[in-house]
């Protein structure tokens, strides 16, 4: 099978493979967001699980239990679950990411108990002090690994799956990198089934579907050029095709993100040397998510440089000519955020489109008019 | 030269015909709906035979509005926010701000210096800041939609509307009503309520004159007093609010004809089929 | 044009001392005013973030924002700010007391002054803003927004507590050792603010005062298990100022042990709220309904009194170990065990330390019926009241109940659908009691 077929595969048949490593006989361990470190877990021998949600299915048995007002991508996750869909897990962990994360932690462990349970508190505030709680926390969840497992972690385990994750974050990279060609060979929507697809898998065999991917993209004859707008976009939880797809159809090349489901979660490497549980805790907690405050630099115009100040090179290194935010509505931290953002990047001169939206494709299509607008704007 | 705009909205259909002195030739305007389907191609063949045309006379043709993608025979999509700006442009050259109040959304639009849009903002997805809020108020006091804005003139003073939830605002109305509010005021108040709600949004883009209201809404006077006096300065309004969005349509259409565009495709004369 | 009608939208209190308050909340404002004016430094902050006392002690006159949020929508002069928080960008659907601060703060920036007629002679321009993550995402988050408006120093810190499943010996030492690195940094950041440093017994003395307060508050929660019922929460939602307004400081203690007084005497000559009590309700958890507390006064129209709630608590007492030599260690020790306080029984039964707790006040208040309040901006104090009466379900038949609307944005409330649903639960009520 051809690597774009397997993606595609694995992005429709999301959890096919996990559930069938896990009625293989191996442990599945299902976690929310970026903060919970895969290497740890795979040292373990467990299978990492990234939990997603589904934007094409209405949520109805979660609203029994979960106010509708908490994040929608929560609450789909949340009435997945209650279906039945993540009883393949063998354990669930949520990292303390925000108010919902945290709540819902609690409401699904008490509805639908895993053999193991864990919630990671993730420090809001970046700093020295912040570093030295997370390792800490780290520590505590590896000892409770341990007591589940009975078995002692194994730092050389530890180390080869830091090796294995660094692999994948440059060839995620590199594949990022492919888009910054005008006009890119390798669509938004592509991308976003790559990442969706490498979300329930082994990171070695994502890998290879990576590898073949860049493979494949790199013998794609370069397209002429069209002149269409190239788009950087900003937010949460984009784990489907259906917003980057209109978006592209509307006339325009994704080229270039700042989501949860996308660089956030790969972009920066693991520190190889030194102690490796102290390294995790750094990188992992340097992710970018306006869950996280970093502490205040200068003065205003300095400060949004010190915040968004990678998001410039995104910009310039993929040559953006527009940017979109995708917020999940009720992100509280996201909706404070985005106006910040905006001050930046509309300063560098770049028109910005700002949507906040209920997760949901059955309502995307009301966006289009939007999105239309915007690119008919800018070019 | 004859350009042809068809904005095809929630409840109605617009056409305008117009050449390249940016003068309208023709217009008209029929229902849309489900059960309209078949009318779309019917207000273009109208608007052609009011202007003595043949469709196949057309130089370019631009469809815009809720139902533009499927539009067969138009060369060009183009959404209504873009083509309200052409539009008013037209219309109104010191234009800065555009309020659209349609059926069933509700726009801000801000343009630059030469008439570009800069920025616009939409409405959320709710009713409320759009006709159907009004629409479905009225239905509750049993009023006529088109009379409400000439009763919300004649109100003296007005009665608090604070939800903007259409359910929620039913709810008040009633409560209202029971405490014994006059239908005016009250009515007034729904006024102000929405002019508050799509005011504020617009604020967004930073308001300076001039500000001219379009749409089903401009036929409001008691809107259009109302946003008046959110904004605080005199607004204007076209003599067709209906079909600003259809000329802007064609003269989108001539623009791109005047930069050497021509329609790529022969142009399928068939039903509009957007609401499969 | 004129708006027609205001409808009366305070509550009527029940006890004289809680009158009071009223001028305590002027003071805070007065007070900032009054503090700029002298060249004293004036801190937007945020309640309950276990800071309260650093900011006493080193003379820092707390202005808080999201009080000013709920004085504003008492006094139902909300929508100006909110409507230009949210033509500034802001969604709607964050949280209202965010939207308020930087709806004001945007607002007088625009102005060059204070909004004509701002509640309260509104807030004056703060010299830095104090963040934390202690309670919700918005409270370390807003004051970086309002960057935008104010450019003023701005610090945050880390308010953390284990979640209730950890096992607390094995995390204690390192939640202690990191509550007390966020408090050192605020110290840091504070002397390098003031130009002064921290007095340790200074901040010893304001230590003492808010523990002291704190006790008399607990004690006066104490006495609202007496039938019939001295004390409503409407009460509760006035008499909290001083606690969490003035922690640290002598008006506290003293408003406190006035308020102890008066409870007391109703208490011992069975004086209740209102003439004839039937019904005993909890007020589970969400953010009160600022915009409408006359709701209180409704439920009472049919006999049911609030007699005690979950939101807006003093902290139960604890003991802080007698090792601990420093103030700051306290600060964090105690932090520490007041968030840790329902732990262990949480884990030996329903494992949700607020269930604990209203299962405790359902028994000791004697408790006929629970009402909760969704608030549609709160994050923090919603997520979870369905899955918490559910869980209360499992140990408790009384009827239970969820409003919906928002803390300050009346915008979501709905007062025809509110007296459908009381009439609904009241019918409950009665059923319950005859049967």
């Amino acid at each position: 099978m051809t690597a774009p077929n397997s993606i595609e595969e694995l992005y429709r048949e999301r959890g096919s493979r996990a559930r069938a490593l896990h009625d293989a006989g191996e442990k599945v361990i299902g976690y929310f967001c970026c903060f919970v470190p895969d290497e740890i877990l795979t040292a373990f021998g467990f299978v990492p699980f990234r939990i997603q949600g589904s934007q094409s299915e209405p949520i109805d048995e979660a609203d029994a239990l979960l106010e509708p007002m908490a994040c929608p991508f929560a609450r789909s996750c949340f009435n997945l679950a209650l279906k039945g869909r993540y009883d393949f897990l063998d354990g669930f962990v949520a990292p303390h990411s925000c108010d919902t994360i945290e709540r819902m932690y609690h409401i699904w462990h008490s509805n639908k108990p895993s053999p193991f349970n864990h919630l990671i508190n993730v420090p809001h505030m970046l700093g020295p002090s912040s570093d030295s709680f997370f390792r800490k926390e780290l520590e505590y969840f590896i000892s409770r690994l341990e007591e589940f497992t009975g078995k002692k972690l194994d730092p050389g385990r530890l180390q080869d799956a830091i090796r294995i994750y660094n692999r994948r974050r440059f060839l995620l990279r590199e594949l990022y990198g492919l888009r910054r060609e005008s006009p890119p060979r390798v669509s938004g929507t592509e991308i976003t089934k790559v990442l969706v697809a490498g979300m329930g898998i082994p990171a070695a065999e994502h890998i290879e579907l990576i590898e073949a991917m860049i493979g494949e993209v790199k013998k794609r004859p370069a397209p002429a050029p069209d002149g269409l707008p190239r788009i950087f976009l900003w937010g949460n939880e984009i784990d489907d095709v259906a917003f980057v797809s209109l978006v592209e159809e509307c006339g325009a090349h994704v080229v270039m993100d700042d989501l949860c489901t996308g660089s956030r979660f790969f972009w920066q490497d693991v520190s190889e040397t030194g102690d490796p549980v102290e390294a995790l805790a750094k990188r992992y907690l340097c992710t970018h998510c306006p869950r996280s405050l970093k502490p205040q630099a200068g003065d205003r115009k300095e400060d949004l440089e010190n915040r968004f100040g990678y998001i410039r090179e995104f910009i310039r290194e993929w040559k953006a000519d527009g940017a979109i935010f995708y917020i999940v509505r009720y992100c509280d931290t996201c909706e404070l955020e985005g106006p910040d953002l905006k001050e930046y990047l509309t300063d560098l001169k770049l028109p910005v489109l700002m949507i906040e939206d209920d997760y949901s494709t059955s309502t995307i299509g009301q966006l289009r008019t939007r999105i239309q607008a915007f690119l008919e704007m800018i070019l | 030269m004859p350009f042809a705009g068809m904005d095809i909205g929630s409840t109605m259909t617009k056409v305008v015909i117009a050449d390249e002195q940016e003068k309208i030739l023709a217009s008209h305007i029929g229902p849309t709906g489900a059960e309209h389907r078949h009318l779309a191609l019917k207000v273009m063949d109208e608007t052609v035979k009011k202007a003595a045309l043949s469709f196949d006379a057309l130089d370019f043709v631009v469809a815009t509005g809720y139902g533009r993608i499927n539009v067969p025979f138009a060369d060009r999509q183009i959404t209504e926010i873009t083509c309200h700006a052409r539009g008013i442009r037209s219309l109104f050259p010191s234009a800065r701000i555009i309020i659209d109040i349609g059926g069933q959304d509700s726009k801000g639009i801000k343009l630059d210096e030469t008439g570009k849009v800069a920025n616009f903002v939409m409405n959320d997805k709710c009713a409320a800041g759009t006709g159907r809020f009004l629409e479905v108020i009225s239905e509750t006091l049993g009023i006529n939609l088109t009379d409400m804005g000439d009763l919300a003139l004649s109100a003296d003073g007005f009665v608090q509307i604070s939800n903007m939830c259409t359910v929620f605002a039913e709810h008040e109305v009633t409560s209202r009503l029971a405490e014994g509010a006059g239908v005016a005021e009250i009515v007034a108040g729904l006024h102000e309520a929405i002019a508050s709600r799509v005011v504020n949004m617009t604020r967004h883009l930073g308001i300076e004159k001039d500000v001219v209201v379009t749409g089903g809404g401009a036929k409001n006077q008691g809107l259009v007093r109302a946003i008046a006096g959110k904004i605080g300065f005199a607004v204007l309004t076209p003599p067709e609010p209906f079909i600003t969005g259809a000329l802007g349509a064609a003269l989108v259409g001539m623009d791109f004809y005047s930069r050497g565009v021509r329609p790529a495709k022969e142009r399928k004369k068939e039903e509009v089929t957007f609401f499969s | 044009m004129e708006q027609a009608q205001q409808a009366k939208t305070t509550a009527v209190k029940g006890t004289d001392t809680a009158r009071e308050v009223r001028a305590l909340v002027k003071n805070i404002y007065r007070s900032a005013h009054e503090a700029k004016a002298e060249g004293k430094k004036v801190a937007y902050m945020m309640v309950a973030s276990q800071y309260d006392e650093i900011l006493r002690a080193m003379d820092i006159v707390p202005l808080p924002t999201e009080n000013y949020a709920g004085l504003c929508a008492a006094k139902r002069d909300m929508d100006r700010f909110l409507l230009k928080a949210e033509a500034d960008g802001y969604s709607q659907v964050l949280c209202s007391y965010a939207r308020i601060g930087l709806g004001f703060d945007s607002l007088r920036k625009e102005l060059g002054h204070i909004p004509e007629g701002s509640p309260d002679g509104g807030m004056p321009v703060p010299d830095m803003m104090l963040g934390s993550s202690a309670v919700c995402d918005p409270r370390f988050k807003w004051y970086q927004a309002t960057s935008r408006y104010l450019e003023v120093p701005t610090y945050g810190i880390d308010v953390v507590a284990p979640p209730p499943q950890d096992d607390l010996n094995a995390v204690r030492d390192y939640y202690i050792q990191y509550q007390r690195d966020q408090l050192k940094g605020l110290i840091g950041f504070l002397e390098a603010q003031t130009g002064r440093k921290m007095d340790p017994d200074r901040l010893w003395e304001c230590i003492r005062l808010g523990d002291k307060a704190w006790q008399l508050w607990y004690d006066i929660d104490r006495l609202r298990v007496a039938i019939p019922c001295p004390m409503p929460s409407q009460d509760h939602f006035s008499i909290m100022v001083a606690g969490h307004y003035y922690t640290g400081t002598q008006i506290a203690v003293d408003f406190y042990q006035k308020l102890y007084d008066e409870v007391k005497y109703k208490v011992d000559h069975k004086i209740g709220v209102i003439p004839d009590e039937k019904y005993r309700i909890l007020y589970g958890g969400g953010l009160p309904p600022w915009h409408t507390l006359w709701i209180f006064n409704y439920f009472e129209s049919f006999g049911a009194v609030f007699v005690i709630e979950n939101v807006y608590r003093g902290y139960d007492p604890v003991e802080v170990p007698s090792f601990v030599k420093d103030p700051v260690d306290f600060l964090a020790w105690r932090a520490f065990l007041r968030f840790t306080r329902y732990h262990e029984k949480a884990r030996s039964r329903s494992g949700n330390p607020i269930v604990e707790k209203l299962l405790d006040m359902i028994a000791d208040y004697r408790i006929d019926g629970v009402v909760f309040h969704a608030c549609r901006s709160c994050r923090a104090t919603t997520i979870g009241q369905t899955h918490i009466k559910s869980e209360l379900g499992k140990y408790s038949d009384l009827p239970m109940m969820q409003l919906v609307s928002d803390m300050v944005d009346l915008r979501d409330y709905s007062e025809a659908q509110w007296k459908a649903q009381i009439g609904a639960f009241m019918e409950a009520l009665e059923g319950r009691s005859r049967g």
